[in-house]
């Protein structure tokens, strides 16, 4: 069997799942908000509590991961604050490179490349800013200034809008883009059981490669 | 459909408030234990089971007592920022003009609570589960309690005994409402004003003031707040695109994208 390297640790990988889960509940319930036609499945208000239950999940998973892995994820979210000339080769390469399939034409990439990183930096971004507007809306419905939870509603939907759409483009790029088929070959195993082939590491993320045969410092994120 | 309206005149009201009474016996909306706080004022302000009520307003000055009164309801507005924010229809513009509502379907989001420039609507809510219902006044056409389908008046407008309030459709009564307001102009109310007429497109519940609206704690120049404009007109709509474009991108992409990864592999094939 081919060599493999360890790409995401459990923790990293159960955090992901997790917030897929609840992220997917609040996207949907999110939805039926957002769409009139769709309006009528959230007559009584059960998608609110559902909503509010993933959003339980979706704010204390990413809290006890911090906690339990705060090393991890302090270097983790220093990396989608590092950009650098490389990011700006891979904006190059892109479209070339998805939709073309010219691998070839891709400058060596981090353990993330420069698509991850924006995704991330969305993750990181919009999740705080869905955090503190959702917790103003449910916990000060009632107090709160009609100007301040207007403001919040307002926000809470750019927040939905630009990670909702980008939420399609991290599972297209996943597992349906042609280069990322068969499954087991890159993002699908990485976050499923966490390794990925040398080959597909040397390939896709050769800079992260390079560090970690020459035994520095393992990063797995 | 000719639009119909209520005209309200505060210069004839008693605050008896007999509507009050009629509005809850109508619609079934129970009474609500209330304190004395020293006004005759209550309940003290607008809920999901009251649905109007008299605001009474003291404007008594140097020793020469004044004391005034003033309906609060839904003011059933042409341009109505709760229909606007409404997320799936609960809240519609009647045929006649006014804005109705289908309880059964409302999702308790409470946008319009925060909307509505009279704070009107009000609503029933589990702060934890978030479990809640809008209710607010209806112009008596709630199913089932349709009053105005069978060609009858408001309950409020029904009971009132000074015939303050009164039904018809709309122009007559502006028409009676703007004679009204001349004609206390000339009894020496210089600042009286027909409310409704113009505010946010038209009403559907004119009042006839002796005094400015300020003094009623009525907005002065209502408005369908900034946010709601541009949320339900701007980026509400720039989202539709953007996601229905991120959709179809994706699906452009995957049809060149596999034909390209298609004639590589083929490629590859040929050169081993």
């Amino acid at each position: 069997m081919e060599r493999e390297v360890e790409r995401y640790r459990r923790p990293t990988r159960v955090l992901h799942w997790v917030n897929v889960g609840a992220f997917t509940v609040l996207f949907l319930t999110g939805l039926v908000l957002f769409i009139p036609p769709l309006g009528f499945l959230a007559q009584d208000g059960w998608t609110r509590l559902l909503h509010r239950i993933a959003a339980v999940l979706f704010i204390l998973a990413p809290l006890i991961y911090v906690l339990l892995n705060w090393k991890a994820s302090l270097s983790g979210i220093k990396d989608a604050f590092v950009w650098g000339a490389e990011d700006i080769g891979w904006l190059i390469a892109a479209p070339r490179y998805y939709f073309l399939c010219d691998e070839e034409s891709m400058p060596p990439q981090e353990h993330m490349n420069t698509g991850q990183k924006m995704w991330w930096l969305m993750v990181i971004v919009f999740g705080i800013v869905f955090v503190i507007t959702g917790l103003i809306m449910w916990l000060f419905k009632e107090t709160a200034s009609a100007a301040l939870l207007q403001g919040m509603v307002l926000l809470h939907d750019i927040a939905f809008i630009a990670t909702g759409s980008m939420f399609f483009v991290h599972i297209y790029l996943s597992v349906i883009h042609p280069l990322m088929r068969p499954l087991r070959t890159g993002a699908w195993s990485s976050m499923a059981r966490g390794k990925v082939s040398a080959h597909y590491a040397k390939s896709h993320h050769a800079k992260w490669y390079d560090r970690i045969s020459k035994g520095e410092e393992v990063k797995s994120g | 459909m000719t639009e119909k309206s209520i005209l309200f005149d505060s210069t004839k009201c008693i605050a008896c408030r007999a509507c009050q009474v009629a509005c809850k016996q109508w619609n079934g909306l129970r009474g609500e234990e209330t304190n004395n706080r020293g006004s005759y004022e209550n309940p003290p302000d607008l809920s999901p089971q009251t649905w109007i009520k008299m605001r009474f307003i003291e404007t008594g000055k140097q020793g020469v007592p004044g004391w005034t009164f003033l309906r609060q309801a839904c003011m059933h507005c042409t341009d109505a920022a709760c229909v606007r924010v409404c997320p799936n229809g609960s809240l519609y513009h009647h045929p006649l003009g006014f804005v109705a509502y289908n309880k059964d379907t409302c999702t308790g989001c409470g946008y319009c609570i925060d909307a509505c420039p009279f704070h009107v609507p009000r609503s029933t809510r589990n702060i934890l589960t978030g479990i809640a219902k809008m209710d607010k006044c209806t112009l008596c056409t709630t199913q089932g309690l349709d009053r105005i389908a069978e060609g009858w008046e408001p309950a409020c407008v029904k009971t009132c005994p000074p015939y303050a309030l009164k039904f018809g459709d709309r122009d007559p009564l502006k028409a009676e409402g703007t004679k009204r307001v001349q004609a206390l102009k000339s009894q020496g109310y210089a600042n009286a004003y027909l409310y409704g007429e113009r505010e946010l497109n038209g009403l559907h519940v004119l009042y006839v003031l002796d005094n400015s609206p300020g003094v009623y704690g009525l907005p002065v120049d209502p408005q369908v707040p900034a946010t709601v404009t541009a949320w339900k007109g701007i980026i509400q709509p720039l989202g539709w695109v953007l996601g229905g474009l991120t959709i179809v991108g994706l699906g452009l992409n995957y049809m060149v994208a596999r034909q390209a990864k298609i004639a590589r592999d083929l490629q590859a094939e040929k050169e081993k």
